[in-house]
């Protein structure tokens, strides 16, 4: 099978000027300018296989974005070996983008004032898509993505999940082999991102479309991919399965506990449990915060334990983010 | 083939998207045609006084400028990329035409045309008929043809100089205020070179050759045999310039570090 994406050493540098303070310092910048250059991608490597779904993950300003401006060919590498189907992205940019399709949450790809159809009437003669093409693959998106009444209305009029619906079927119109898509539900509700999830999964099954995603929502990768490619500074500090990164780093599960009478620490301390699980009071929202390891029946046994002895008012399970396991990575190093 | 189509495209999207807006149709053109009159007004004041102006008539400064507003107005309509540092570099638009398999500079074109300022070559031409009556001009069958291929070379030199400078927001993001202030020197072209000092004339012909896109050109249609050489230079300045500017416009988008989200 082919490699969609091969990154060798690949390398971003940014110049970055930093002035002088005061007026003495504003006038010596006039002149020779201080400024220094700072690696955004930091010679990483990667590959993905044609038809892999993966999640490329990090805080932000790790490298994500630029990245992936430098896959779609947006951005010249500084130096490294980038090939992206086969292509150099920025040397054979007109010829590569016809194999690709992108999906960036913050800017839109349609034009603002048209009618959505007639935006995607000119992105099929841009792509050069013939009308049976376009017919019998678009029929099937517009279907799904549940976009057919919104066809005739200006992107302007839009809501975001309605517009990002729409972002999304425009960069399938030519049924590329390759999809990016940077923060492709961020700002959505819930039942538009499963829409959105289950989509992009079944494109992946149909046409074995290889899918990078860029995301900060730990559901879309647990929905979506297996394989998480996590940057951080520049750098790769991930590369493999999610479950074993969340074994190894997610290791705490929170669970947040509203009792209706005073409850005393030290009860709940003392609880007949299997295992160990640590308590904490948190005086400013009044909920108990029990810390536990992810393992077998753990969970369901605390709450069980905890429902049998006292009246509850409310309980959160509260998911490790992205962010929080990053932070864990960063604090107790990659190994 | 492929970029003709692509024009005719665009095109008819821009149309669509223009009648929409009818009212704002109506009051740029109204506006565009005020601005040329306000022009014209001026001119005809100045040169109530004089009929001369180093050499030149009044109806022959008239005729040059009646030109100049043909390959403006053709420059005006395609290559409307004053804002482009801002729109496209500081906005991070460019993201968007470079994931599009069209040359990026053909898109901005495309995105950008501005179909109702071809209203001024219609203003020019009633100018250029008007001086060139008064001034009986000799028409050649050939000079039609040439008139065309004069405004088209005049359009893309002013082109040219243009794409040159909105390359240079590739390799700085800083906002810069040379734009608005090649406009003001586009106008000196309207006017007789000669009038100017020797440093603004090799200026206006050689570096920034606004010269062609009015006098140099005009001049041939009314036949001052001296500037013949410059006034069939014209094609060939706008092509040598144009092949340039796009040359800078190429090296620059290399350099495009594109906008943080």
């Amino acid at each position: 099978m082919n490699n969609a994406i091969e990154v060798t050493q690949l390398r971003k540098e940014f110049k970055s000027y930093s002035s002088r303070t005061g007026l003495r310092g504003a006038f010596r910048d006039l002149l020779t300018r201080n400024y220094k250059i700072v690696p955004a991608v930091n010679d990483i490597n990667f590959t993905v296989k044609q038809g892999e779904m993966v999640a490329y993950i990090g805080e932000n300003g790790a490298g994500k974005s630029t990245t992936i401006k430098m896959l779609t060919g947006i951005l010249e590498p500084t130096s490294g070996k980038l090939r992206v189907n086969g292509m150099n992205p920025h040397r054979e940019r007109e010829k590569f983008t016809r194999t690709i399709g992108v999906v960036f949450g913050q800017r839109s790809q349609l034009w603002w004032d048209i009618a959505v159809q007639e935006s995607f009437r000119l992105l099929k003669k841009v792509y050069k898509v013939s009308d049976q093409q376009y017919d019998e693959h678009m029929g099937h998106v517009i279907k799904t993505l549940d976009i057919g009444p919104l066809l005739d209305k200006p992107v302007r009029k839009l809501s975001l999940g309605q517009r990002m619906r729409c972002e999304l079927a425009a960069a399938l119109i030519h049924n590329p082999p390759l999809l990016f898509l940077d923060e492709p539900t961020i700002g959505l509700d819930v039942l538009v991102k499963l829409k959105i999830r289950e989509f992009l999964k079944e494109i992946n099954e149909k046409y074995n479309t290889t899918i990078l995603l860029t995301t900060h929502d730990l559901g879309d990768i647990e929905a979506l991919c297996n394989r998480v490619v996590m940057l951080d500074e520049g750098k790769i500090v991930y590369d493999g399965e999610l479950d074993s990164l969340k074994n190894n780093w997610a290791e705490q599960k929170e669970i947040h506990f509203q009792f209706m009478n005073h409850v005393n620490l030290s009860e709940l301390k003392s609880l007949p449990l299997t295992f160990s699980a640590e308590w904490e009071y948190d005086e400013k929202d009044q909920t108990y915060i029990a810390y536990l390891k992810e393992e077998d029946e753990n969970i369901s046994q605390l709450i069980s334990v905890v429902v049998s002895q006292f009246k509850i008012k409310d309980v959160k399970i509260h998911e490790t983010s992205i962010e929080e396991i990053v932070r864990n990575i960063y604090e107790k190093g990659m190994n | 083939m492929f970029y003709v189509t692509m024009f005719f495209q665009y095109m008819s999207q821009y149309m669509k998207t223009r009648l929409e807006y009818r009212a704002d149709l109506i009051v740029e053109m109204i506006s565009d045609f005020l601005n040329q009159a306000v022009n014209l007004v001026f001119i005809l004041v100045v040169f109530g006084h004089t009929q001369f102006l180093s050499g030149w008539s009044r109806d022959e400064i008239i005729f040059i400028y009646g030109f100049f507003l043909i390959p403006f107005a053709l420059f005006s309509s395609f290559f409307n990329i004053w804002d482009f540092n801002e729109r496209y570099i500081v906005k991070g638009e460019m993201d968007r035409i470079l994931t599009r398999p069209i040359h990026s500079l053909f898109q901005v074109i495309l995105e950008r045309m501005e179909l109702e300022s071809l209203f001024g070559v219609v203003t020019g031409l009633v100018i250029v008929v008007y001086a060139g009556s008064s001034l009986d001009l000799a028409i050649n069958w050939y000079d039609p043809f040439l008139f065309i291929l004069f405004a088209i070379g005049g359009a893309l030199a002013y082109a040219a100089i243009f794409i040159a400078i909105a390359s240079i927001g590739f390799w700085s993001d800083a906002k810069t205020s040379i734009m608005p202030m090649m406009y003001n020197i586009g106008n000196y072209g309207r006017y007789p070179v000669d009038i100017y000092n020797k440093v603004i004339r090799f200026l206006l012909t050689w570096v920034l050759p606004f010269a062609f896109v009015g006098v140099y050109p005009a001049a041939y249609f009314l036949g001052k045999k001296e500037w013949y050489a410059f006034s069939f230079a014209t094609p060939l300045i706008g092509i040598i310039f144009f092949t340039l500017s796009i040359f800078i416009w190429n090296r620059g988008i290399r350099k495009y570090r594109g906008a943080g989200n």
